[in-house]
């Protein structure tokens, strides 16, 4: 066979590789981690680092906005696979717990705003809080994210109180009532 | 003699049918995608490496925006999805990848480091997307884990396709440090 020929039978291989549309984390599916549902205290909260970045409408969301409410900061991707199954529960959290003053922010790293829309449009229930884009990974890297998903949690002052490394089950009970008892209007 | 043989032919059948290995550590075989996963618990942490065989490692990153050469130097890699949780450690556990050991045919040498993988791609020029999604897929190079805490992400071994490995990894929890084996795990064809 010529190198021709097996360059080309490489790249009809890579093609279809690529047509097959495996765009996520390779993972077996019967080897699923459990994803938990405790909070990490922060032993001696401080200001949160700042967080400025654009939805995927382009309208600007900054954290700093939004003292006075407790605001959950995901990290993820969307071929991250502990963080596709945690999102709806994020969701459902965000359903129970906005009224009561809790703000959800999903901060995708490295990814542009056509590849997060279309993977939420996959969600049920869809995410319907803003899902910003840190493209270059600065956020992430000012807020120390060692790996995804990680999750803050920043109380009315603006201070980090809580982490959580790792895929959580966000509308666990347990989750649920720990969040509803920091929340400015419980 | 006929004991030492029964003990032999007993482990075999073990290792065969999925049962532990030793006390704590299990294999199992994924009938969908024909991965092997093995695991263990020790310490109240949870380690655990499923293969991931170089097709779809090559389609995660073509899809990634890699080019072809970069892809086939990566997926032949002898790559693992890997986790490690703390379930019930005795407090925070921290570790390092390079205190962890790859031990194969006589050899010990630690998982190819995250950092040394960035480096060729730099060389190779790959676009910035392509290096954040890199860096994200892989299993962070040291970490800190509560009760509760864990993550998943892609580690190489360095080994050709086919190599069996024992995989030692080692964490601290308060100074004192602990150590999780996996053995006789294979790199997928």
């Amino acid at each position: 066979m010529s190198f021709v020929r097996v360059e080309t039978e490489m790249k009809r291989c890579l093609l279809s590789l690529l047509l097959a549309g495996i765009a996520t984390f390779p993972v077996a599916a019967a080897e699923l981690p459990p994803l938990t549902h405790g909070l990490t205290p922060i032993a001696e909260p401080k200001p949160a680092p700042s967080l400025r970045l654009t939805d995927l409408d382009g309208r600007v969301h900054d954290l700093a906005d939004l003292k006075g409410k407790l605001v959950v900061v995901n990290f993820w991707a969307t071929w991250c696979p502990p963080c596709r199954r945690e999102m709806p529960s994020l969701e459902r959290l965000r359903v129970r717990l906005e009224k009561h003053g809790l703000v959800v922010l999903a901060v995708d790293v490295g990814e542009d705003a056509d590849t997060v829309f279309s993977f939420s449009g996959q969600l049920e229930p869809a995410p319907n809080f803003p899902l910003l884009l840190d493209q270059d990974s600065k956020a992430m890297q000012r807020w120390k994210v060692k790996g995804l998903p990680t999750t803050f949690v920043i109380d009315p002052q603006g201070r980090m109180i809580f982490r959580a490394v790792g895929g959580r089950e966000f509308d666990n009970p347990a989750m649920i009532e720990a969040l509803l008892a920091l929340t400015p209007k419980q | 003699m006929k004991s030492r043989r029964f003990v032999q032919l007993a482990m075999a059948l073990a290792s065969l049918s999925g049962f532990p290995v030793n006390a704590a550590q299990t294999q199992s075989l994924d009938p969908e995608t024909g991965a092997t996963t093995w695991q263990t618990r020790v310490h109240g942490v949870t380690l655990s490496l499923t293969q991931i065989p170089p097709d779809p490692a090559r389609a995660f990153y073509l899809n990634r925006g890699f080019p072809p050469q970069a892809v086939e130097r990566y997926a032949t890699a002898c790559v693992f999805t890997t986790v490690l949780r703390n379930d019930a450690a005795p407090g925070e556990l921290s570790f390092r990848l390079d205190d962890w050991s790859v031990q194969s045919e006589g050899r010990t040498q630690p998982p190819t480091s995250v950092a040394a993988w960035m480096d060729q791609w730099r060389a190779l020029g790959l676009t910035e997307a392509a290096q954040i999604a890199f860096r994200w897929a892989q299993f962070p190079p040291e970490q800190e884990y509560a009760v509760g805490e864990w993550n998943q992400g892609m580690l190489t071994t360095g080994l050709p396709p086919g190599s069996r490995f024992d995989l030692i990894a080692r964490w601290t929890v308060a100074g004192k440090t602990f150590e999780g084996k996996l053995e006789n795990v294979v790199c997928a064809r």
